[in-house]
């Protein structure tokens, strides 16, 4: 049996690819049907093809450590994602808007606190955010810019409309699946690029290395950019050594580099000490430099905040960019925008209240069960309550948590989180989704074309994040077909 | 435009490339050894006790499993799958995956799937106590993945400095187990047990198939087989990949295209200075027997300078 769409239930909600009759949504029509002309065993083939490319690709690389695998590979789902282009384009807008605001606000905080005397964001949530760096107070990184690559995380609610879920300034991870996942369609859809007028995603390591050169402090034709990496055994490893091959950087650990007294970062290499002009580190502020923060970190370069704060190095991201990585900060950035560039804010957050504010805290803790609560500085998913899903056990271990530390938390209404349809056996069923495209800030800012989709691959579930079931789509921002075939 | 290589990786590359060439000679030596004692007496006093001695672990080996065990079932357990042993063909495997897990971004990409083939291949064919019939496929088969994997990076990898730092790691060590198969073979050979006198011909012939040479031999000597002249012929023809001499050359080669090279180049040159120096067919005789070990003995001086002037210009 091939895909039957009239039976594809899409639940009531926003499906981005069928519309709730079973047709296609606009400028989607070719590739329903495509879909649809694939037999049972077609649709296994090609799965199998998928999984086949993305071994050989190497995107998965295991190795079996004394009978364990440390390099997991995240399961491709390949149904892509369509978005049309000119919405991508408002997105795009409104994306850019929101990274200029927020490392306007994250340079204030480290000089003037304008927007703090002028109350925009309470003095106190910044001041005294785990994030907040007291020695960053009157560094002055390029063009003003401390998140030079944020991934924010978008979703699409009931009602077809996007909002901002989050703001990843610090060392956000993922785009190098985005543009594995375009080359593994390409080499097992071929036909389906025959369609589309599907942009490219590959300029991506290119306009990153773009991006960090433009920060180099020394003025020479081809500035030494490498990545920093906690080593091996993180869980990002893979994309760290995909993008230093791409970019033409060296790979480097802590111990590859060192701060000599003319306090310059040089690395150990087989010709002797070089000079290094850029680092795109993606370890954590804390570890960065034991003499600065942890001194038992063993991954960073000791003296390394020194070299940056001479201004002989730079850093991407500058380190205390997490202080607006906060998601009780998150909640003024729609304030931010207004304040610093002048703007009514082209995307939306999602409605959001802050446990520090008594009426708002009353709110939460009365509606705990139809509520996400989300801790102010947790990543990848992890200490969320989803109130709908959740017992009565984890809401009252909620509202202790709550009321033990209000400053914390933040609650939002649950959203009804659109879906695709993504194989399931040997059928398509909708799966929940969501989105993270990355923006680059340097001496130009620039937009991936689309970005990463994540897919909750257990029905129902709405977490996306790759250590608790999730998977990834093609996302593919194309122009609409010219004529419309019946759906 | 020479790149330039970190000196972590540099270091990795370098372990890679003299673990990968440890296990394809390890695995080589059990199966040539095995084919010897078939053609042997069972009542002559050559074992499996000389392996022990090539590969310099005759304290641990005594340590592990007490002194005169050497059967062949403890030696090849020892040599093959003792994790204890470092020098044992599934720890040198274990150090070729290691060290490529953090290199893998300046090979091409498939390679690590080789890798992994091998090691998983290794671990699950090579069991303690097999029969020599499984053992023989299994070490037969692991020696090819090895070269195979050798020859896939002759023929893939860019011939840049990542290239030059393995095949320093391979030379290296394929000059060191060079010279421990000649020294072991010929002077257990040369200190004349009498009594396997008779079966001289057998025995060199058995050094010469460690190193896939007894064609080799016959082509470029054309010779019967005759210690002089096989001494000669491991150390010095620059024709045989695997003689001391083309060792040597290839090292300094890959040396010449490596930055800051001065010490390990003259480090090398030593080396060469001192084969070049030795008449080594003359040392073929009984009587020169311990002259010839203890020229051997430089050699090994010799390696061991030249891999710590290695480390001390390129891994610090």
């Amino acid at each position: 049996m091939t895909i039957d769409w009239r039976a594809y239930q899409a639940t009531g909600l926003y499906d981005e690819l069928v519309l709730p009759s079973g047709r296609a949504r606009t400028g989607t029509g070719k590739l329903v049907q495509a879909l649809a002309k694939l037999s049972d065993d077609e649709l296994v083939e090609r799965k199998a093809a998928a999984e086949l490319a993305i071994r050989s690709m190497g995107i998965t690389f295991s190795v079996y450590h004394e009978g364990t695998n440390i390099d997991r590979e995240w399961p491709f789902d390949i149904v892509p994602r369509l978005i049309m282009k000119r919405e991508w384009d408002e997105v795009a807008r409104g994306l850019k808007q929101r990274v200029r605001a927020l490392n306007a606000f994250i340079d204030d905080v480290y000089h003037h606190r304008r927007s703090l005397r002028d109350g925009v964001v309470p003095e106190d949530y910044v001041l005294r955010s785990r994030e907040y760096r007291s020695r960053c107070a009157g560094i002055d990184p390029p063009y003003g810019v401390w998140s030079n690559v944020c991934g924010t995380d978008l979703v699409r609610d009931a009602d077809g409309s996007l909002y901002v879920l989050e703001d990843n300034l610090r060392v956000p991870s993922g785009v190098s699946y985005m543009l594995e996942n375009r080359a593994v369609m390409k080499r097992i859809f071929p036909e389906l690029f025959e369609h589309y007028a599907i942009h490219p995603v590959d300029d991506y390591p290119s306009e990153l290395a773009a991006c960090l050169r433009s920060l180099s402090p020394r003025d020479v034709r081809s500035p030494r950019i490498v990545v920093l990496t906690p080593g091996i055994y993180n869980s990002a490893y893979f994309e760290h050594a995909y993008l230093a091959l791409e970019m033409a950087a060296e790979l480097v650990e802590g111990p590859d580099l060192v701060v000599a007294e003319d306090d310059c970062v040089y690395m150990r290499t087989i010709s002797g000490l070089e000079r290094v002009d850029v680092i795109y580190r993606r370890i954590d502020d804390l570890f960065l430099d034991p003499q600065a923060f942890r001194k038992e970190s063993m991954l960073g370069v000791p003296g390394l905040m020194r070299a940056w704060q001479a201004g002989n190095v730079a850093l991407a991201n500058a380190p205390g960019c997490g202080v607006a990585d906060d998601k009780v900060i998150y909640t003024y950035v729609p304030d931010m925008i207004r304040y610093f560039l002048g703007e009514e804010p082209i995307l939306a957050n999602v409605p959001s209240y802050r446990c520090a504010e008594k009426e708002h805290r009353d709110y939460v803790l009365d509606n705990l069960q139809d509520l996400v609560v989300k801790p102010a500085n947790e990543s990848g998913g992890y200490g969320m309550l989803i109130g709908p899903h959740s017992t009565r056990r984890e809401r009252d271990e909620f509202v202790r948590i709550i009321r033990a530390n209000p400053r914390n938390y933040i609650g939002q209404p649950t959203l009804g989180l659109s879906t695709a349809p993504t194989i399931a056996g040997n059928t398509v069923e909708p799966r929940h989704l969501d989105l993270r495209p990355f923006i680059l800030s340097g001496k130009d800012i620039y937009v991936t074309t689309g970005g990463l989709t994540r897919v909750a691959l257990r029905k129902g579930s709405i977490v996306v994040n790759s250590s608790q079931g999730g998977g990834s789509k093609d996302t593919w921002v194309v122009e609409p077909a010219t004529r419309e075939p019946p759906g | 435009m020479t790149v330039n290589v970190l000196s972590r990786v540099a270091e990795r590359v370098y372990w890679l490339g003299r673990y990968l060439e440890r296990a394809e000679s390890t695995a080589r030596l059990i199966t040539v050894n095995g084919n010897l004692i078939m053609d042997l007496p069972v009542r002559l006093p050559l074992g499996w006790r000389p392996l022990i001695d090539i590969t310099g672990s005759g304290e641990l080996f005594e340590s592990l499993y007490g002194k005169g065990h050497a059967s062949e079932r403890n030696v090849c357990r020892f040599l093959a799958t003792d994790t204890r042993n470092p020098g044992s063909i599934i720890n040198s495997i274990i150090g070729v995956r290691d060290n490529a897990r953090t290199v893998r971004e300046n090979m091409p990409r498939i390679t690590f799937e080789y890798i992994n083939e091998l090691y998983l291949f290794a671990r699950s064919s090579l069991v303690p106590g097999q029969s020599r019939t499984r053992r023989g496929e299994a070490l037969t088969q692991i020696s090819r993945l090895a070269q195979q994997l050798e020859g896939f990076l002759s023929q893939n990898m860019l011939h840049d400095a990542h290239w030059e730092l393995l095949r320093l790691g391979n030379y290296i060590e394929r000059a060191d187990m060079t010279t421990r198969i000649i020294d072991v073979r010929t002077v257990d050979l040369i200190a004349g047990h009498h009594e396997l006198e008779p079966f001289q011909d057998i025995q060199w012939r058995s050094v010469l198939r460690s190193f896939y040479a007894m064609q080799a031999y016959h082509a470029s000597v054309r010779e019967p087989v005759d210690p002089p002249l096989v001494l000669q012929f491991l150390f010095k023809d620059e024709r045989l990949p695997r003689s001391y001499l083309r060792c040597l050359n290839s090292v300094r080669r890959s040396l010449r295209e490596l930055p800051r090279n001065g010490d390990a180049v003259a480090a090398c040159d030593d080396a060469l200075h001192a084969l070049r120096d030795t008449d080594v067919a003359r040392l073929g005789g009984m009587e020169h027997s311990v002259e010839l070990h203890g020229f051997i003995n430089d050699c090994q001086v010799h390696l061991s300078e030249l891999h710590d002037a290695i480390v001390s210009t390129y891994f610090g």
